[in-house]
């Protein structure tokens, strides 16, 4: 990278990172709701309607999508395309995956009659669980268009950059997701 | 009124009507004077641009006509409240509660805090000798975000859905029981995409002071403006993004049935909580950047350096660590006990330490200088101590056991008009005449000047000050009116008067900007002998500024150059400025986000869906036309 | 000018002993309206310092023909004077403090039911009515009668939105919110006739939520409490 790509760059990263500090208060307004509301005066208690499997199943794929991301950025780094887009792809499908266990459970959740308007647990539940499952459907579409640009040719240090960043909005939400286990499912699973 | 169209009856109100004939009548002779002028092109390019001095005109801009909107909601109010048992017009009861919900909502997202940054855009890259905004593309979907989120909100008008729930929206009475129709949805989205905006402004704002400062611009030789404009920018990130979220939770509960402010499990009181959370550090959002503007206006008028320099940022710093540590004030009468009570008593009172040390190093700026009285400077002379009377109320709001008088009456309305008026408007008035010449290259006329000044100072205590008093004989707020045995007419009517004289006082401003441009006189770089690195590029502040690159080696860099008779030192040596092209994308993604919202509204899901598509599709083109491009490979050819 | 304004109507305000709020007709008023005053004074210290500088300095300093071509020294600051304004304001704050604390502990409105003295009554809002219930059963819309020289504690409570229950001449005022009770007293009412009203916005016809208050002798109260409705 020439200085002033690296000066632009460096404009993008900061601007980034305060970004995610955005969505770090987000997130810790909707938990700050969950902990309120949670559990409900009335209505299902957390721990009838969690399921340790699909909880253990998803969140493997999405923690480990973190560490793909990763091996793609390292096959970035020493210029093996092969190996970046492999992995690249591999977090791709990780994250689809996720998606997939949020979306059967809620499915099966909803099926149940646990609506949001059940109890206010349930309410903050969908809310912050549902704009994590957000989130993580917009970094796999993310995902996908960077893999295009990645075949459609542009400067190199142009796609590292988009890359970087790609993957900083992933590593937070996964340990937004992190989070969401601790606060939102562990204390009323055990 | 009822109007009959295509076999359906409208109910339109008298005034809603007279509104669709104004607008329409003022639509029509500006599609006449932009077709006879051939100015289609002008705003074509205004559509487009991402260079922060026009945006930040776009941002003063229709700021100030959603000001002119709720200052004659402000005159509606007034005029109801005149005489007791009045009826003016249709303003009583539903139709009030409207128009006091629209001016106060209007004024604070809509008119004051665009302005706001409005002025930001404009002043802190040529105050800290950046060439645009971080991210200039970001900046325009910032603005046309606010656009949106205005217009939409102003649509609820005409529509005759006007939201009637108080600019604090208290839940219960927000949720789906209480206010069923889709009037307080207007607000919810309303406010929520131009908060958005507003984020993104802030964000970029940000940045911008931490990454683009010309060589030698140390943080500890800014201007104030732009410290103030930092401090601001980490306040709205924070505060706008709680009110998102509460925004968002509200949302939910009038669309999709969960019930976090409703008394069906929910905590109306929450959203009190969070609303304050926001609501507190945005009154310092308003007050901040203003404080900014007075300290360079002053500084620059008296001819001499601020007084104490690292005092007035450490207490800006102060003031915006301490917003988010006092919110419950507004929640005294609540029943929250008596322990948060005092707590929050006291800190509330702890924020009259540093908003006191600022107050007397402006004075001692003063003292021993040279006060030339241009409107710029009579507007923040008139903003001390009309600002410090606003302040002391404050402080008598925040003794606890007192405030359960003082709450929810005029008490109240009169303590944050006079900080608001004093500090945010007057603010922005001071800005206007000392930047005109950035933004237009014209100088605004001093002698209407100084009658704008003085009808709206003369103006503004004759309204605020009697509403004290009517707050302690017992007048509570968002009332329409009262008995004539309380002891309120003559207080309620001098109000009224002084209102009008504020109204005839924007109109000399009318005057005075239709006067100036008819005149079109252009004036230098320089005209009030500046101190700062604006004064030094050319005015209206080009495209392409600050070439050659100055270097600052003080506070008031120009000023201290001119006092050594030698030209501003220049360098080669500076980083890159950031790269920018035109694009309609900011407006279309803005205008999908409008639609998204209101089909939100109306339930009509499917093409909010198509809406929010269209909002995912401008940030794949966004992505894919990415400036840096081409930028990237004419450098990597070289 | 606006200075004038000031001091012109200060002594008004000061004179008019009518001003319902600065005339209470409790106890508890009376301490309210004690901090308005004692904060009133302190305040007026602030206002009178910052305008007497004020108006020195735009005076003495103002641009006049003679100092046409002046070009002030530049004061980068003065530690000392600096200090001045941080400590005193500071000294003056914690003078307002401690009435503050002891006056709020005790009047500060409690969410739960303590054991309390005196008489309690029920007060239910609704749009847009209030329902008063006396310790026997009796209940009264939009009337609330109390007897005089007692203490009374109030039990607020909201059928929907909320609303604040606020008698000006009386004391203070506190929220009725719905799904919790909140508990406030009134200490010592004097006898005489006042004008109640709803102080939160609950809906359009806020404006209309009033409701009278008669302290009578402790007489006439209980010979209210037995007639029939
Ligand atoms: C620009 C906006 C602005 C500013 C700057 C302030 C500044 C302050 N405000 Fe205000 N306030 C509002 C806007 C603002 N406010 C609004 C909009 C509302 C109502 C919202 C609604 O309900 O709709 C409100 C309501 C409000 C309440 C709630 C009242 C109620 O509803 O019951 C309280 C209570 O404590 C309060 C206190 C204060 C205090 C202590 C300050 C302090 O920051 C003031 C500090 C300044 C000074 C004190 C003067 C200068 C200092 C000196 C000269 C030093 C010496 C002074 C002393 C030692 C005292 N404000
Ligand atoms: C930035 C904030 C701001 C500003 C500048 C103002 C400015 C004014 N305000 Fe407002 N006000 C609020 C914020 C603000 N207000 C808020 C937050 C509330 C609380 C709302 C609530 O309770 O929810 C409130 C409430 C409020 C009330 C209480 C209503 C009630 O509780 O029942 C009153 C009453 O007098 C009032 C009056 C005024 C007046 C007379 C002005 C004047 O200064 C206005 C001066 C401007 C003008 C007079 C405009 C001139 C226009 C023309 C000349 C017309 C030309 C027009 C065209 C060509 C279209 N305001
Ligand atoms: Cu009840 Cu206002
Ligand atoms: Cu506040």
């Amino acid at each position: 990278m020439t200085n002033n790509e690296a000066a632009l760059f460096r404009d993008k990263q900061i601007g980034f990172f305060i970004y995610l500090g955005v969505e770090a208060v987000m997130f810790l307004t909707l938990f700050a709701t969950y902990i309120i509301f949670t559990p409900a005066t009335q209505g299902p208690r957390p721990g009838e309607i969690f399921e340790a499997k699909s909880l253990i199943l998803s969140s493997f794929f999405l923690l480990s999508s973190s560490g793909t991301l990763m091996l793609a950025e390292k096959g970035m780094k020493e210029k093996k395309t092969g190996k970046l887009l492999v992995w690249l792809g591999i977090t791709l499908l990780f994250g689809l995956i996720f998606l997939g266990f949020e979306i059967s459970d809620f499915h099966k959740y909803i099926s149940e009659g646990y609506l949001t308007s059940t109890s206010n647990f349930l309410g903050s539940f969908y809310v912050l669980v549902g704009l994590h499952a957000a989130h993580v459907m917009f970094g796999s579409g993310w995902m996908i268009l960077l893999l295009i640009q990645q075949r459609m040719n542009i400067p190199t240090s142009l796609f590292q950059e988009k890359l970087k960043i790609f993957s900083y909005y992933w590593h937070f939400v996964d340990v937004v997701w992190v989070f969401i286990i601790v606060i939102v499912y562990l204390p009323y699973m055990i | 009124m009822d109007i009959s169209l295509f076999g359906k009856t409208i109910n339109l109100p008298s005034d809603v009507l007279a509104a669709w004939i104004f607008t329409g009548i003022i639509g029509i002779v500006l599609v006449v004077y932009i077709w006879k002028k051939k100015k289609l092109p002008v705003i074509w390019e205004y559509m487009r641009t991402t260079n922060h001095r026009k945006i930040g005109t776009l941002y003063i801009l229709f700021g100030f006509i959603f000001f002119l909107r709720a200052g004659l909601d402000a005159l509606f109010i007034r005029s109801q409240l005149a005489l007791p048992n009045n009826d003016f017009w249709v303003f009583q009861s539903q139709k009030y509660s409207e128009v006091f919900t629209t001016h106060g909502t209007m004024m604070i997202f809509f008119a004051a805090t665009p302005m706001l940054l409005g002025l930001m855009n404009i002043a802190v890259p040529l105050q800290i000798g950046a060439r645009d905004l971080a991210y200039p593309f970001l900046n325009a979907v910032g603005f046309w975000l606010f656009f949106a989120g205005g217009m939409l909100f102003n649509l609820a008008f005409f529509l005759n859905k006007a939201p009637a729930i108080g600019w604090t929206g208290y839940a219960p009475l927000t949720g789906p029981t209480h206010t069923p129709g889709v009037n307080t949805d207007y607000y919810v989205f309303g406010v929520q995409i131009s908060g958005l905006g507003t984020i993104l402004t802030a964000l970029n704002m940000m940045v911008t002071i931490i990454r683009h400062r010309a060589p030698g611009m140390k943080l500890t030789r800014m201007p104030l403006f732009t410290w103030a404009s930092l401090i601001t920018s980490f306040l709205i990130l924070v505060a706008f993004t709680v009110l998102a979220i509460a925004l968002y939770l509200l949302m939910f509960d009038r669309l999709f049935g969960t019930n976090f402010f409703t008394t069906n499990g929910g905590n109306p009181v929450y959203w009190q909580h969070l609303f304050w959370i926001f609501g507190h550090p945005e009154v310092y959002i308003l007050a901040l950047p203003a404080f900014g503007i007075f300290s360079d206006v002053i500084s620059t008028f008296s001819k001499k350096r601020l007084f104490g320099y690292p005092a007035m940022v450490i207490s800006i710093v102060m003031i915006g660590f301490l917003s988010f540590m006092v919110w419950a004030h507004h929640m005294f009468t609540v029943g929250l006990g008596p322990m948060a009570n005092t707590f929050f008593a006291i800190t509330t009172m702890t924020i009259a330490v540093p908003t006191g040390v600022k107050i007397f190093n402006w004075l001692f700026t003063i003292r021993g200088g040279v006060i030339h009285f241009s409107t710029a400077m009579l507007f923040a002379l008139g903003f001390i101590p009309s600002f410090v009377m606003g302040g002391v109320t404050g402080v008598m709001l925040s003794v606890s056991a007192a405030d359960f008088q003082f709450h929810d009456s005029y008490f109240v309305v009169a303590h944050f008009h006079y900080v608001i008026l004093a500090s945010t408007i007057l603010g922005i008035f001071s800005a206007l005449y000392y930047w005109y010449p950035k933004i237009t290259g014209y100088a605004l006329d001093e002698k209407l000047g100084k009658w704008h000044f003085w009808l709206f100072l003369i103006g503004f205590h004759l309204t605020f000050f009697p509403l004290h008093i009517a707050g302690l004989q017992g007048m509570p707020r968002r009332v329409f009116t009262y008995d004539p045995g309380e002891g309120l007419t003559a207080i309620n009517f001098i109000a009224t008067i002084g209102a009008f004289t504020m109204g005839i006082s924007i109109l000399c401003l009318f005057w005075n900007l239709f006067k100036t441009h008819r005149k079109a006189e252009k004036v230098g770089n320089d005209p009030w002998d500046g101190r700062t690195l604006e004064w030094y590029v050319a005015s209206p502040a080009p495209e392409h500024t600050f070439d050659p690159m100055p270097i600052v080696e003080d506070i008031d860099p120009l000023w201290v150059a001119k006092r050594q008779n030698r030209p501003m030192r220049t360098t080669d040596h500076h980083r890159i400025a950031p790269l920018s092209k035109s694009s309609i994308l900011p407006f279309v993604m803005a205008m999908c986000l409008f639609l998204l919202a209101f089909t939100m509204i109306y339930h009509l899901y499917w093409v909010s869906a198509i809406a929010g598509i269209g909002v995912l599709a401008c940030m794949v083109i966004r992505s894919l036309t990415d400036e840096r491009k081409s930028f990237y490979r004419s450098i990597n050819w070289l | 000018m606006k200075k004038l304004a000031v001091f012109l109507l200060l002594p008004l305000l000061a004179g008019c002993s009518s001003i319902t709020v600065l005339d209470p007709k409790s106890t508890t008023g009376e301490e309210q309206a004690y901090l308005i005053w004692f904060s009133l004074g302190l305040m007026m210290i602030v206002l009178v310092v910052v305008f007497v500088l004020f108006a020195r300095f735009v005076i003495k300093y103002r641009y006049t023909e003679e100092r046409k071509n002046d070009i002030p020294e530049d004061v980068k600051g003065n530690l000392k004077l600096e200090l001045t304004w941080t400590i005193l304001p500071i000294i003056l704050l914690i003078v307002l403090a401690v009435p503050t604390i002891a006056i709020t502990y005790n009047q500060s409105p409690k969410m739960a039911a303590e054991a309390d003295d005196g008489i309690d009554i029920g007060v239910a809002a609704q749009q847009f009515t209030w329902t008063f219930s006396q310790p026997n059963g009796k209940t009264d819309q939009n009337k609330l009668v109390l007897p005089e020289g007692e203490d009374v504690t109030l039990h607020l409570s909201s059928k929907d939105v909320i609303h604040s229950f606020w008698v000006p001449a009386l004391a203070g005022k506190i929220d009725a919110i719905p799904g919790r009770t909140v508990t406030y007293e009134i200490k010592h009412l004097q006898k005489g006739t006042y004008r109640g009203k709803c102080a939160e916005y609950c809906g359009t016809q806020h404006t209309n939520m009033v409701f009278e208050v008669q302290v009578v002798s402790k007489k006439a109260y209980q010979k209210y409490l037995k007639e029939m409705k």
